[in-house]
């Protein structure tokens, strides 16, 4: 017992609690409020529920809850059979919830084996639809939320919230543990959901993941900030379902109306370049809708329409950056690199448009384009020459596409496969391993060397590197740039390295830019490099030239 | 006999106040969760420091599921990481609804490396700390 602190070794036996009568605590409470045994018996009841209820005098302790309900004022007969219904369904159903849809809810919560305290809610908001309700969650669903949020608007007298909560990485959860898995996750969360919300909000689930809270009578930020940062909070907290541990997130963008947007439409809208906002900048985070927002969606679209006609209009070009072998700098092949030229816009950076490009479903056209014009490019060059293609993780989703592309441009070109590389980042291998390999298969089938991209940024681990059939691993330039200084970068290059001859696996080094980075990558044991201390990427026309200057392939020192 | 599942997490008090305050908070969760624990066929120990929550939970997993989920929702505590979630043969806390365990002088530390990330053999020293408390308890109860 020595370890038991003196002040809290009462809490060790299950004594009662200093006598404080259940009375005065209840009465604090400001919610009209019963406490029922099981057999339906009123034990207590506090000041706010003799008030609702309409009752002159305080029943007796004991007295059955259809008694007091007839004797209530406040209550048409009709409803006390109502009322008296919920009561039974929530002792008999042992948990808490909300029934019925009349004039005034119960809601019920079990304080021990034999209590129940049973809470008089307020009517659910006159706007709102009843009906509309999601099977899964039994939170209203998109018509009953639009509906209830234009009739919301439509009485104009007061101000409004709309929280837009989309969950983060339920689609792993969903992909890897299953749907019933996956289902049981959304009905925990709506339950959660249900759990921040006051009587008079309306909590929606929109469809997949995605999530509404509608607050009526929500005047300023304030309210609506702490209730959005309670979500994300409460969400980020671990789920046990279905014996599975699952850890999510949330998003929360969040519009005012009428301070964002007087109309049902626009708040949504407003509400959803938020929520767009808090995904962008790094997801678990709630965001308020800002007028910038509008301006920089309005920018957005505007570059969306311009990439749609960039590929018609030829504005893209490929640019190529030599890779060498270590440590004699020999040259292998080029890293086929794309740019945009846009006649208003100028140059416009990768990092800018490919996002873009992969959000709204162009990255399969314009990657079909860069294999094309990349192999065609490269069958003009010296066997054995190579040239390296970026691939992105959407395209690889759609495996069968992306070996029909690659078939194709081979095809087209004339290049023999083993002349081509594709990159691939390590996130593309993050969803569906089966079907990732069965991709990866194929390209290999056609004589493709595959190479992973950024290594050692993300998630790989060596038992990534054993089960995929790479050919290559290519270390990203922040270990590189590292590498002068020794320590911990240097650390990291020889254990790639190390890895890559254990396993067969050839490895390059990427942003080269120094001397002292060359040689630190040849003590290391990489076996190629490329960066501006080689090269910087060139323009097609003058590859020829390149290429007679290194000596097409010969053992001969590359000097761009 | 139906398959027991345990749980074992850690979290960061929300529980206001000073101590006294404090310790009447931690009465009325464990009076809580005991009268729940015992309507459903729950055990386990609940360690508190004056920051920390650990807690042990063990039972058929239906009930395991429902009363975690009701925890997760407790605005009491939060930045909830929970070390270990598994199937087991027997409880480690038969006899206790919930066993209220003291931390020694070594549990903070051991609790605050787990909150910091790391499971795996914390959830181990954590267990062992809740252990070695509840069984010198177990003497005095009855």
């Amino acid at each position: 017992m020595d370890r038991i602190t003196p002040d809290l070794a009462t809490l060790l036996d299950c004594a009662p609690p200093p006598a404080r009568p259940l009375a005065a605590l209840i009465d604090g409470i400001p919610q009209p409020v019963l406490l029922i045994d099981a057999d339906l018996a009123v034990r207590q009841l506090n000041g706010a529920a003799r008030r609702r209820l309409g009752l002159v005098d305080a029943p007796a302790r004991g007295a059955p809850l259809g008694r007091v309900l007839e004797q209530a004022g406040e209550i048409a007969p009709a409803e006390a059979a109502v009322l008296l219904a919920q009561a039974r369904a929530i002792v008999a159903a042992e948990e808490g919830a909300a029934r019925g849809g009349g004039a005034i809810r119960l809601t019920g919560r079990r304080l021990s084996p034999r209590l129940w305290m049973l809470t008089l809610a307020p009517p659910a908001h006159p706007a709102f639809s009843p009906a509309g309700r999601c099977a899964l969650t039994g939170l209203a669903d998109r018509a009953a939320f639009a509906a209830s949020l234009a009739r919301l608007l439509q009485r104009a007298e007061e101000p409004a919230a709309v929280l837009l909560v989309d969950l983060d990485r339920f689609k792993s959860i969903n992909d890897t543990l299953g749907h019933p898995v996956g289902d049981a996750l959304l009905a925990a969360v709506a339950g959660r959901l249900r759990g921040c919300i006051r009587p008079r909000d309306l909590a929606a689930r929109l469809g997949g993941d995605e999530f509404a809270i509608l607050l009526p009578g929500c005047a300023g930020e304030a309210d609506a900030a702490l209730l959005a940062r309670r979500v994300v909070e409460i969400l980020s907290r671990p789920f046990l379902v279905r014996g599975h541990l699952a850890s999510i997130g949330a998003s929360v963008g969040l519009a005012l109306a009428p301070a964002d947007a007087a109309e049902a439409d626009e708040l949504v809208r407003a509400a959803d370049l938020a929520l767009y906002q808090a995904k962008a900048e790094g997801r678990g985070i709630w965001r308020r809708f800002r007028p910038a927002l509008n301006e920089r969606a309005q920018a957005r679209r505007a570059l969306e329409a311009d990439l749609r006609r960039a590929l018609p209009l030829r504005q893209f070009h490929l640019h190529y950056q030599p890779q060498v072998a270590l440590p004699e700098r020999r040259l292998t092949g080029f890293e086929a690199l794309l740019r945009w030229t846009h006649p208003a816009r100028g140059s416009v950076p990768p990092g800018e448009f490919i996002p873009l490009a992969e959000e709204v479903g162009l990255i399969g056209a314009i990657g079909g384009f860069v294999l094309r014009a990349a192999c065609a490019e490269a069958a003009a060059w010296p066997e054995p020459l190579k040239v390296a293609v970026n691939v992105s993780p959407l395209q690889f989703e759609r495996g069968a596409e992306l070996v029909a592309a690659v078939t194709a441009a081979l095809a087209e070109s004339g290049l023999p496969g083993v002349r081509l590389e594709l990159e691939i980042t390590e996130s593309a291998l993050l969803h569906n391993e089966a079907s990732t390999l069965a991709t990866l298969h194929a390209l290999r089938g056609l004589g493709v060397r595959i190479v992973m991209d950024d290594f050692g940024t993300g998630y790989s681990s060596l038992s990534q590197l054993r089960s995929f059939p790479f050919d290559k691993v290519k270390i990203d330039r922040s270990f590189v740039s590292g590498l002068a200084e020794g320590g911990q970068a240097s650390a990291i290059v020889r254990a790639i390295t190390a890895l890559g001859a254990s396993l067969g696996i050839a490895t390059i080094a990427e942003g080269v830019e120094t001397e002292a980075q060359a040689a630190a990558l040849v003590q290391e044991g990489c076996g190629s490099a490329q960066g501006y201390l080689i090269s910087r990427p060139v323009a097609p026309e003058n590859i020829p030239a390149l290429i007679a200057r290194a000596g097409s392939g010969a053992a001969t020192e590359f000097v761009p | 006999m139906k398959q027991l599942h345990r749980v074992l997490y850690c979290s960061r008090s929300r529980l206001p106040g000073g101590a006294a305050e404090v310790g009447r908070g931690l009465r009325q969760i464990l009076e809580r969760s005991r009268q729940n624990n015992a309507a459903t066929g729950l055990t386990g120990s609940l360690l508190f420091t004056e920051s920390l929550f650990a807690q042990v939970l063990e039972g058929p997993l239906e009930a395991l599921c429902a009363t975690f989920e009701r925890i997760q929702c407790d605005e009491r505590h939060h930045d909830v990481t929970v070390l270990e979630f598994l199937p087991v043969r027997a409880r480690e806390f038969p006899h206790w609804s919930m066993a209220y365990a003291a931390p020694g002088p070594q549990a903070l530390p051991v609790l605050k490396a787990a909150l910091h990330g790391a499971a795996g053999p914390e959830a181990g020293r954590i267990l062992a700390a809740l252990h070695e408390v509840v069984r010198g308890a177990d003497v005095g109860a009855k």
